[in-house]
């Protein structure tokens, strides 16, 4: 029985970090374009949605790695679960301004998500999140709790 | 369990930092030119790289330029969206060429006689729409000189109370 939650975890684990990757490769290959989804939540400055578009993606791959690789997981999906409540926060407040926008959360200026359909995903991903969240601190309290190399995570 | 959470914290801290670093050197030209505003010139200053393929690019334009531009009739504005959206509501005066219509036709996208030097607006749902910008690609490879692009959109130019219609293509 533990031995069949320890795989379902890593799947989700796994699952997870490859969604992050796949949504920051998308994204680095076109900046321009992720700055201008950016610009349409009408959130941030100018400089801040160029400035946003040139590093989230990379936040999104580290940590994306990280999930998959399986080390330093519990950084790697803090940072995940905190990006998918800003990504949550960001849809919500464009729903509440009635902003009929593109998520800009995969594929830029591809078929267009809707802010709704894109927080029901964000939740999904939040649940996930917690899911390995909670595995890991199961993990933690094994007999080699706190132990790993002490090498820099990136 | 208290030194453990700052460690993580450490490590997140850290994870954050260097992977944002990446990016930002990665995107640094992007970044140096946004800072400076001329994102839109960057576009142009591409392909003079390679004077081969030297194509002009079209150019983005503002709310009030779009808005003075259509008040002197100096120029003509082409909704890129698809007939449905069009009919529900587009700017007062526009002209309905769906991307998909003028894909089909690259060399002769537009049906109406317009001379070359005529200046040409494309727009489609704002931002975070690119037909606009592919609208006005094909337009400037069939030979229109002067194209530009209203990034803006028909979703600011109805907020901001300007002229729309309904109906009609």
């Amino acid at each position: 029985m533990s031995q069949l939650k320890n795989y379902l975890s890593a799947a989700v684990r796994i699952a997870l970090g490859a969604v992050f990757i796949y949504a920051a490769v998308l994204k680095i290959a076109d900046p321009v374009a992720f700055a201008g989804s950016v610009a349409a939540y009408r959130i941030l400055p100018y400089f801040g949605s160029y400035l946003t578009a040139a590093a989230l993606p990379f936040v999104e791959l580290a940590c994306g790695l990280l999930l998959v690789l399986g080390y330093r997981v519990r950084s790697g999906a803090l940072i995940i679960g905190v990006l998918n409540l800003v990504f949550i926060a960001a849809l919500a407040s464009a729903i509440v301004r009635g902003l009929d926008i593109d998520c800009g959360c995969f594929k830029q200026g591809g078929e267009k998500t809707t802010p709704w359909a894109a927080l029901a995903r964000d939740l999904l991903f939040l649940a996930m999140t917690w899911f390995v969240l909670k595995a890991e601190a199961r993990r933690g309290r094994g007999p080699e709790a706190g132990a790993g190399p002490e090498a820099p995570a990136s | 369990m208290k030194k453990n959470w700052l460690g993580t914290a450490l490590e997140i801290l850290l994870i954050v930092a260097l992977s944002a670093s990446v990016g930002i050197a990665w995107n640094r030209t992007l970044l140096t030119s946004a800072w400076r505003g001329e994102v839109a010139a960057r576009a142009e200053a591409a392909p003079a790289a390679n004077p081969a393929n030297a194509v002009a690019e079209p150019m983005p334009l503002g709310l009030m330029q779009v808005k003075e531009l259509l008040d002197a009739k100096q120029a003509m504005l082409l909704d890129a969206r698809s007939t449905t959206s069009f009919a529900e509501g587009h700017i007062k005066g526009a002209l309905n060429l769906p991307l998909e219509e003028a894909g089909r036709n690259p060399s002769r996208p537009l049906q109406v006689k317009v001379p070359a030097e005529a200046s040409l607006i494309t727009y489609c749902n704002g931002f975070s729409c690119h037909d606009s910008m592919e609208l006005a690609k094909i337009l400037v490879k069939a030979g229109y000189a002067n194209v530009y692009v209203y990034e803006g959109g028909f979703p600011e130019w109805r907020d901001a109370g300007y002229p729309v219609a309904k109906g009609g293509s």
